[in-house]
């Protein structure tokens, strides 16, 4: 779909202004510094692929699999401890708010909840 | 957690709050916005609507308190959803709602995008823990 002029230039304007707030520099920080560790995304990796697993037995077999729900629940608890996934999670509960904050300024004038209806 | 809170320094936060309230603005002019917002209006005003509502709730009030032994509130329910759905002013509604949808969507992708933060999935209010 394309954009009204208009109202893409604007988006852009709260792109950007988003952008520019500390709480989103120091989150995109947290992302890059979390990608960019080999221990810390290979871990992450992991654990999708693990829950990918748990899924897929969880519909083609008749019984979970003690092991695979095991190396699931190993891989989460070493990525919910990880120092720099942690960060990354800190960062982004402490950016949340103010999205929504933001956020509300358009529900307040459309009437609409636009992050209920925008989300893919 | 408090640590990171106070070494940051939100100075930026008019600039996105007055970018937020001119798109909006800007968002309420449109022709998606405008449609749905009459259709709207014109589902809460319809007479037969309001009463396959209510009907709906007490229903769905019925089905909530573990009250459906038989299966009927299941039923009637099944029953007045269908009949919801062939009323002209209901898929009016939706339709208005999926174009204003899209366009929302589209809106977001160039918010997120210029940002570095999917701004929709993140802005969303959640729940209290206790799963409110």
């Amino acid at each position: 779909m394309e954009l009204d002029e208009k109202i893409s230039a604007a988006a852009l304007q709260l792109g950007q202004a988003l952008r520019q707030d500390a709480r989103v520099r120091a989150y995109l920080d947290a992302l890059e510094e979390t990608q960019n560790d080999l221990e810390a995304s290979a871990l992450e990796k992991k654990m999708y692929e693990a829950y990918k697993g748990l899924i897929t037995c969880q519909q083609v077999c008749e019984q979970l699999d003690s092991e695979v729900a095991r190396s699931f629940y190993d891989l989460r608890q070493q990525v919910q401890t990880h120092p720099l996934i942690c960060k990354r999670y800190d960062m982004l509960s402490v950016l949340q708010p103010h999205l929504n904050e933001v956020a509300e300024e358009i529900n307040f004038v459309l009437g609409v909840d636009f992050s209920a209806m925008a989300r893919p | 957690m408090s640590l990171y809170l106070n070494i940051l320094d939100p100075t930026t936060k008019n600039d996105a709050v007055q970018a937020a309230r001119n798109l909006g603005n800007l968002l309420a002019e449109t022709p998606e916005y405008t449609e749905y917002i009459t259709a709207l209006k014109a589902l809460n005003g319809d007479l037969k609507i309001q009463k396959f509502s209510a009907e709906m709730r007490g229903h769905q009030a019925a089905l909530k308190w573990g009250n459906d032994t038989e299966g009927q509130h299941t039923a009637e329910l099944t029953r007045l959803e269908l009949e919801m759905q062939d009323q002209p002013l209901v898929q009016e509604f939706q339709q208005r709602e999926n174009k204003l949808r899209t366009l929302l969507q589209e809106v977001d992708r160039v918010i997120s995008q210029e940002a570095g933060v999917d701004f929709a999935v993140n802005a969303h209010r959640r729940g209290c823990a206790c799963g409110g």
